[in-house]
C-alpha cells in the first residue's frame, strides 16, 4: 500500500509540474493564437537557471551560487523571461506556422548550446550538485515527496487562480480579440504587438517556472530533458485536455501523463514475454492513435473553450463555438 | 474480460494451489518468484538486443533453478530515452513491484536522475550496462550514491590511456582529437587529451563531432591547422568514415588512432584498407578468458548472430553480476544487502565461476558454504572499485585484409600501472 502511495505521490508531482507547462502554453496559444513550438527552451532555461543559480559549486563549469532556493526558482524564472523577451521582440511578428518553426529551431539551439558549452552548463553529461531545499531534515523518502507534491500543487493552483482572472480580465478580453482579428483590436486603439510580447513572455515565464520545479524534483537536468519531444508532449497534453480552457490544460496534462505512463506499466505487466521487447514500440502506436483520435472526433478537446460573451448584444450574439 | 473468465481462473488457480499442496514442499518452493526490474530504451533499434541479452541471462538462471529457489522474473520498462519516463517507469518497478534491484538505464542523462531520485533514496541497487559518464564517478566520490550503484560498462578512462600509449609507442608528437559529441564523446576527448599532454605529446585541437552532419569539411579543416603526426578518433562508423574522408582528402596524416567504437566492419569498409593501414584501435574487453569467447559462440548459438550491437557484454555481466549478488546475498535481501554482497561475486580470490547457467549452479553451492566466486564474465573478470566502476583489459588492434587483428593485449595489472603511471 505505501508502495502505492509513494508512486502516485511521485506520478502526481510530475504531473503537477507538467500542467504547469500546459497552463504557460495555453495562455499563449489558447488565450492568444502564438503558436510556441519551443516549449522546450523556455522550460530548459528555467531548469538550467535555477541550478545553476542555487546548486552547490562543481568543477569545470559555472553554478554553484548556492542562493536560497526561492531566489533560485524566481532567477530560474527570470532567465525563461529574458530569452523569452529576446526570441519574442525577433519572432513574433511571424505568423501561426512561421512562428511555430522559428521557435522550434530556437528550442533546437537552445540545446545544443548546452550541450556544447561546458563552461555553463555542464555539456552533455548534465548539470549536478544540486541540493534540494530542506531535505537535510526530511531525508528524500515520501514524507519529503508528497511535501514537494503540496508545494508544487500551490504553485499549479496559484498559476491556474492567475490565469483565470488574467483572462477574464478587459487583458485576457484583448488577447482574444488578438488572437481573432489583429486588424481589428489594431483598429480600437490596440497595440497587439506589444500584447503579444506580453503573452508570450508571461506564458514563457509560467513555463519555466516549470523547468525550475522540475530540476528541483530530480536534482539534475541534463541536454536530454530538452529536447523537442518534450514539446510534443506538451502540445499533446493541451490538445487533448482543450485550447483554451485552463482546466481543460491541466486535466490534459494529468490525463496524457497518465496514458504515457500506465500503457508502460500496463504492457510491462500483460503483455507476453515474447513481446515486451516491443512493447517501447507499441506504447509510441497507442499514444499517436489517442491523439490522433482525438483530433479526428473532438479537435477541441475534452474540455472546450467557454465563449464568454462580454455584453449582451440580443441579435448581434455571436455563433456558439464550432 | 467477463465474470465466467475470472471464475475459470480462480477455480484454476484454487486447482492448482490443491495440487501443489498435495505434492512435496520442493515443489511449492519452485511457486515462488523473485522481481528485477530493467529500465533500458526498448524503443531504440540498438537498445533492443540489449534487453533482449538481459532476458537471455534471466532464462539461463531460471534453467539453473533460479535465485534462492525462485524464478526469477524481469519486469522490463521502455525508458524511450525520455529522462521523465525512464524516471517514473524506474519508480514504478521499486515501488508497485517491488523490486531489489533495476538493471538500467543505458543513457547516464537518464540512469543520473534514476540514481538520485528513484534509487538510492528506496535503497534499491542500481547495476547499469552501459552508462558511461565520468559524473557517476564524481557522484560516488561524494558518498550520495550509498554504495548502491554499480557499472559494467568499463570508465572511458581505459580506452583514453591506451588511445595516450599508442601515441606514444609510435613516436607521435603532435596528435589532434576528434570526439563524438555526446556525454561519452564529450569525456573521452577530455581524457585523451589529458594523458597524451602527461606523457608530453601536444594536443594541436580538440574538435567536436556532431552527429549527422552532410559535412566534415570545416572540422576537419580547422584540426589541419595544427599539423599533427596522427588523430585520435573517438567517433561512431558513420561520422567517423565522413571526417576521415574529408581530412584525407584535405591531406591531412594517415596515422590513427580509434577508438572501439570504431572497430567496425562497415568503417572499414567505407574508409578503404588503403588508407588505415597506419590505423590503431584500442578496446577494452577481449579478456583472455574463455569465458569471453565462450560467451560470443552462446550469444551466437542463442540470437543467430555475432554480439556487435554496443553493450551487449556489459549487459549480460550487469544480469548475471546482480543475479549472482542477490543469490548471495540470501532470500529477501534489501538492496543495500544485495549490494554489500556484490565483492562476493568479484572475490579475485574466490572460486571461478564461468558466465552461464553451469557456473550459477556452482556458484550457488560455493555461497550456501559462506564462500566467495570470482565472476568471469563477457567482459572477462570483472572487478568493481569502491565507485562502483570497472576496469577492465586492453586491447591495442588493427584493421586486416580478413578482418580485425589483435596487435598487443594489456592484461588488468598492466592496464592498472599504467593508469597510474599516468596520474603521477
Amino acid at each position: 500500500m505505501i508502495g502505492l502511495l509513494s508512486y502516485l505521490v511521485f506520478f502526481a508531482t510530475v504531473a503537477t509540474i507538467l500542467a504547469i507547462a500546459v497552463l504557460g502554453l495555453n495562455l499563449q496559444w489558447g488565450n492568444t493564437g502564438l503558436f510556441n513550438g519551443g516549449v522546450a527552451a523556455f522550460f530548459g532555461a528555467g531548469a538550467y537557471g535555477t541550478l545553476i543559480l542555487g546548486g552547490t559549486p562543481q568543477a569545470g563549469h559555472l553554478g554553484g551560487f548556492a542562493m536560497p532556493y526561492p531566489l533560485a526558482l524566481l532567477g530560474g524564472m527570470a532567465v525563461a523571461a529574458a530569452l523569452a523577451w529576446g526570441v519574442g521582440r525577433l519572432t513574433l511578428k511571424l505568423r501561426h506556422d512561421y512562428l511555430a518553426i522559428a521557435t522550434f529551431g530556437v528550442a533546437v539551439a537552445f540545446e545544443n548550446v548546452m550541450r556544447n558549452a561546458e563552461w555553463l552548463s555542464g555539456g552533455a553529461k548534465g548539470l549536478r550538485g544540486f541540493e534540494r531545499p530542506l531535505q537535510e531534515g526530511i531525508g528524500s523518502g515520501l514524507a519529503y515527496n508528497a511535501l514537494y507534491l503540496a508545494f508544487v500543487a500551490s504553485l499549479l493552483l496559484l498559476t491556474y487562480l492567475f490565469l483565470e482572472r488574467l483572462v477574464s480580465s478587459p487583458f485576457g478580453r484583448l488577447l482574444r480579440a488578438i488572437r481573432e482579428d489583429e486588424e481589428a483590436a489594431r483598429s480600437l486603439g490596440k497595440n497587439p504587438a506589444k500584447v503579444r510580447l506580453t503573452a508570450f513572455v508571461t506564458g514563457s515565464v509560467i513555463m519555466g517556472m516549470a523547468g525550475g520545479l522540475y530540476a528541483t524534483f530530480y536534482a539534475f537536468v541534463s541536454p536530454q530533458d530538452v529536447l523537442p519531444i518534450l514539446t510534443f508532449q506538451i502540445w499533446a497534453m493541451l490538445i487533448v485536455g482543450g485550447a483554451g480552457n485552463n482546466r481543460g490544460a491541466i486535466l490534459g496534462a494529468f490525463l496524457m501523463w497518465g496514458a504515457w505512463t500506465a500503457s508502460g506499466w500496463a504492457l510491462s505487466r500483460h503483455a507476453p514475454v515474447e513481446a515486451q521487447i516491443y512493447a517501447g514500440s507499441i506504447q509510441y502506436v497507442l499514444i499517436g492513435s489517442v491523439i490522433v483520435g482525438m483530433l479526428l472526433w473532438r479537435p477541441q478537446g475534452l474540455f472546450p473553450e467557454r465563449l464568454v460573451v462580454s455584453q449582451s448584444g440580443g441579435a448581434t450574439r455571436p455563433a456558439p463555438a464550432k | 474480460m467477463t465474470k465466467t473468465g475470472n471464475l475459470l481462473r480462480t477455480g484454476a488457480a484454487m486447482g492448482l494451489a490443491l495440487a501443489a499442496m498435495s505434492v512435496a514442499d520442493t515443489a511449492a518452493a519452485q511457486e515462488c518468484s523473485v522481481k528485477v526490474g530493467a529500465v533500458l530504451p526498448t524503443s531504440v533499434d540498438w537498445g533492443r538486443p540489449i534487453a533482449e541479452t538481459a532476458q537471455w541471462v534471466v532464462d539461463q538462471v531460471n534453467e539453473a533453478g533460479g535465485v534462492n529457489d525462485c524464478q526469477v522474473e524481469m519486469v522490463l520498462r521502455d525508458t524511450q530515452v525520455d529522462p521523465k519516463v525512464g524516471v517514473d517507469a524506474a519508480k514504478a518497478l521499486v515501488d508497485l513491484d517491488g523490486v531489489p534491484v533495476l538493471l538500467g538505464a543505458v543513457s547516464s542523462g537518464v540512469s543520473m536522475p534514476i540514481l538520485t531520485s528513484v534509487t538510492v533514496p528506496a535503497g534499491v541497487m542500481q547495476m547499469s550496462c552501459c552508462s558511461s559518464s565520468t559524473a557517476f564517478t564524481a557522484l560516488a566520490e561524494e558518498g550520495k550514491t550509498d554504495g548502491l550503484w554499480f557499472r559494467t560498462f568499463a570508465t572511458t578512462g581505459v580506452q583514453a590511456a591506451v588511445g595516450a600509449k599508442v601515441a606514444q609507442d609510435q613516436g607521435w608528437k603532435k596528435v589532434a582529437v576528434f570526439y563524438k559529441n555526446d556525454d561519452w564523446g564529450q569525456d573521452i576527448g577530455k581524457l585523451v587529451a589529458a594523458d597524451l599532454e602527461a606523457l608530453g605529446i601536444e594536443v594541436t585541437a580538440s574538435v567536436a563531432i556532431n552527429d549527422a552532419q552532410p559535412s566534415y569539411r570545416a572540422e576537419a579543416a580547422s584540426a589541419l591547422s595544427g599539423q599533427p603526426d596522427a588523430i585520435y578518433l573517438a567517433l561512431y562508423p558513420n561520422e567517423g568514415t565522413a571526417t576521415v574522408r574529408e581530412w584525407i582528402s584535405l591531406g591531412g596524416t594517415q596515422n590513427m588512432i580509434l577508438a572501439n567504437s570504431l572497430k567496425s566492419e562497415e568503417f572499414r569498409e567505407n574508409v578503404g584498407m588503403d588508407y588505415l593501414s597506419n590505423a590503431w584501435g584500442t578496446d577494452t574487453a577481449s579478456p583472455r578468458a574463455d569465458s569471453a569467447t565462450a560467451f560470443v559462440d552462446a550469444y551466437q548459438a542463442r540470437f543467430d548472430g555475432p554480439p556487435n550491437g554496443p553493450g551487449l557484454a556489459n549487459s549480460y555481466d550487469a544480469t548475471m553480476i546482480a543475479l549472482l549478488a542477490m543469490e548471495a546475498a540470501g532470500k529477501d535481501a534489501t538492496g543495500a544487502e544485495i549490494a554489500a554482497a556484490v565483492p562476493r561475486v568479484t572475490d579475485p580470490a574466490g572460486t571461478p565461476v564461468t558466465a552461464d547457467s553451469a557456473g550459477f549452479t556452482q556458484a550457488r553451492e560455493v555461497f550456501a558454504e559462506g564462500g566467495s566466486v570470482m565472476y568471469q564474465g563477457a567482459t572477462g573478470n570483472v572487478r568493481f572499485d569502491a565507485n562502483g566502476d570497472v576496469s577492465a583489459p586492453a586491447v591495442v588492434w588493427k584493421f586486416g585484409e580478413a578482418g580485425i587483428d589483435e596487435v598487443e593485449y594489456l592484461s588488468l595489472d598492466d592496464v592498472d600501472a599504467f593508469m597510474s603511471a599516468l596520474q603521477k
